[in-house]
């Protein structure tokens, strides 16, 4: 139905003060669900108004199929939002509510009806259109405002975290039900979000921002797997991953607390990281065969029930391992090992050695 | 079972004796105020409202004579007048036309000023310049009015002459079917400002999402403020009529400084504060059409005020 592009777009505020978004390249494939990811402030949500229309970028383009939308009203991109806090009309029923878009758009109110109806099912909510908004729980209203949304089968589906106003219950629910419904009805769908387990399970890809600009687009699993920086690494899984930071010599990297690991690869600087995820890591009290080890101190043992937490202390910095069982105890020193495989050299600049 | 037993019935079982003494006690000092200064003088004008007075001195009953003597009295209404539309017509219905021109008026004004200084650099500045209006004394504004309307030095007098309407130019407050007009032009002016403070409260109060959400919907600008705006600042608009139909029906200094006692030539004006004013403390000393005029004032206010308590 639509590709969304986007070229070279940025947005100022301010007269240029303040930088929202800078130089986004990006495409959206048709169908596509694709998760703005990032931390407070870094852009997203402007992205995402820029999509919907309510925002005019400063510069780029952004085309809807071979059509520059960019300077389009947002009533003329046939574009659906669904908003953080749901913005549903205060002195309209749940059916009003739903109905509006069809209204303002002047669909015959057989038509509308019968829409509504269809789309109420779809959503679980038939018995709550006569309702006002304020009556309704949190998670109905999530759904009227989802209803409201797909109910003129709009080309693109925009969604600005929709579920961060839900218990987390709720959220578990509704994330599987807005899954189902993206591919059920094969909208293109832009999410925004900072909870990264939300962008995990439910985005075809994620477009990771930090400051206005797009860090890494990539599908989750590659995200987790090859994160392209340190900055990616460290905000992409929990607990993110560890980074030691050392110096390379002689095909050795020296980290904090004397620790020399054979490192081969070739870098352009002399100081770089190293990440582990904690998952990738074992510990252990006895020293391991393994030339890839670290030596530190247990901090404190968290049991999560499906793993252990261990906090180890290497060098006044904190590792964190994640492990199905342990026997070490807090205050004891023990050897930290991973494969090298799961290790991922990242140059001094941040950058991951390919 | 007979009505006083089951009254009697009701009262021992719910009534708790101690915190009905306790409340009762409570409320002394501020009913006692209320019966001071509220009911006490309306029981008090209402009663002498049926006695002859001579000047303050309440001297004998006489039934209705007073309140039928106020009504044929030319200053409050005249009939022969209103038959014809000519001013004066009595202080009772101009203060009545200028309740029907000045409220939706300045209301609609407020509204429009509200909405066009929502999202417009600097609205802080134009909206205390709108609101200055309301802070000023009313008498100023009845001076003020004054040095506009002015035959010969007047703005307004020289603004049509400016725009080529030197056929316009007149003496705006002595002009008996005009007067009125040109001073509730200044009443809406200090009103707006009123009304647009209120409104621009109620826009600030409505979820930016909601405009946006519409917006993407596919609503105009026309719609977004038919479907949206409109429903969500009506309880305003109720707060803002009432307020300015109260405050018509008090208006006093404006057209006290504009036209003097009398309200203007013949109180083409003239507006029914000014009435129990002028009856009351202007010779010859009328003490009972005073509080005959101040009572119809009070008749006519009572609903509003008791509509605008009972909204939530």
């Amino acid at each position: 139905m639509t590709r969304i592009s986007m070229r070279s777009v940025s947005k100022y505020f301010d007269g240029g003060d303040t930088v929202a978004n800078y130089k986004l390249d990006l495409e959206i494939d048709d169908g596509e669900f694709l998760v703005f990811l990032g931390p407070s402030g870094c852009g997203k949500t402007t992205a995402l108004r820029m999509i919907a229309g309510l925002e005019t970028p400063s510069e780029g383009e952004i085309h809807f199929d071979d059509e520059r939308v960019d300077q389009d009203p947002p009533a003329d991109r046939n574009v659906a939002m669904v908003f953080q806090n749901y913005a549903l009309y205060p002195h309209m029923t749940v059916r009003e509510n739903i109905e509006y878009p069809l209204k303002v758009r002047g669909v015959p109110p057989e038509e509308r009806d019968r829409r509504v109806a269809e789309t109420a099912e779809l959503l679980h909510i038939e018995d709550q259109l006569g309702s006002d908004p304020g009556e309704i729980s949190g998670g109905q209203r999530q759904r009227t405002s989802l209803a409201r949304a797909i109910v003129r089968e709009p080309s693109v589906f925009l969604l600005d975290e929709p579920l961060s106003n839900l218990d987390a219950k709720l959220r578990l629910e509704m994330r599987s039900e807005l899954k189902r419904l993206q591919k059920e009805l094969d909208i293109t769908t832009v999410y925004v979000t900072h909870n990264q387990e939300e962008a995990m399970s439910m985005g075809d890809r994620i477009a990771v921002m930090n400051e206005g600009s797009l860090r890494q687009v990539a599908a989750p699993q590659e995200l987790y797997q090859r994160p392209r920086t340190t900055w990616i690494a460290k905000f992409i899984g929990s607990p993110p991953m560890n980074l030691f930071e050392g110096e390379r010599q002689n095909g050795t990297l020296t980290v904090p607390g004397d620790n020399t690991l054979p490192v081969q690869q070739e870098t352009q600087s002399r100081t770089v990281s190293l990440g582990v995820r904690p998952e990738d890591m074992t510990v252990s009290g006895e020293p391991p065969e393994s030339d890839w080890t670290i030596t530190g101190t247990v901090e404190t043992v968290e049991p999560l029930g499906e793993f252990v937490l261990v906090n180890v202390d290497v060098a006044g910095e904190l590792v964190n391992v994640k492990v199905p069982s342990t026997e070490v105890v807090p205050g004891q020193d023990v050897y930290i090992s991973f494969e090298p495989e799961n290790a991922y050299l990242y140059d001094g600049d941040g950058e991951l050695v390919a | 079972m007979s009505v006083a037993h089951e009254i009697e019935d009701r009262l021992d079982r719910d009534v708790d004796w101690e915190k009905l003494k306790a409340i009762v006690v409570f409320m002394v000092p501020g009913l006692t105020l209320f019966a001071i200064f509220s009911v006490g003088p309306m029981a008090y004008s209402v009663t002498g409202s049926f006695f002859a007075w001579d000047a303050f001195d309440m001297q004998h009953f006489v039934g209705l004579d007073t309140w039928v003597a106020t009504f044929q009295d030319d200053s409050i209404v005249n009939w022969e007048n209103m038959k014809n539309l000519q001013y004066p017509m009595g202080a009772l219905p101009q203060n009545l036309i200028w309740m029907l021109v000045h409220v939706p008026l300045s209301t609609l004004l407020g509204l429009g000023l509200a909405l066009l200084f929502a999202d417009l650099r600097g609205r802080r500045i134009l909206r205390s310049m709108v609101f200055l209006a309301f802070t000023t004394p009313t008498v100023v504004i009845g001076l003020v009015l004054l040095f506009v309307y002015d035959p010969q030095a007047g703005v307004f007098n020289e603004l049509l002459r400016t725009v080529g309407l030197e056929g316009q130019v007149r003496d705006w407050l002595s002009e008996p079917q005009y007067a009125i007009y040109a001073l509730i032009i200044g009443g809406v002016w200090v009103q707006t400002g009123f009304s647009m403070l209120l409104y621009s409260s109620a826009l600030a109060g409505i979820d930016p999402a909601l405009l946006e959400s519409a917006r993407v919907d596919g609503a105009s600008r026309y719609r977004r403020f038919r479907d949206i705006i409109w429903p969500l600042v009506k309880p305003v608009t109720a707060v803002v009529v009432i307020m300015g139909m109260i405050w018509v029906l008090r208006i006093f200094a404006i057209v006290y400084a504009a036209g003097g006692p009398s309200g203007g030539p013949n109180g083409v004006y003239s507006v029914l504060g000014l009435e129990v004013y002028t009856s009351a403390f202007s010779i010859p000393i009328e003490y009972g059409k005073a509080m005959v005029v101040a009572l119809v004032e009070l008749f006519i206010a009572l609903p509003m005020a008791w509509y605008i308590t009972q909204m939530d």
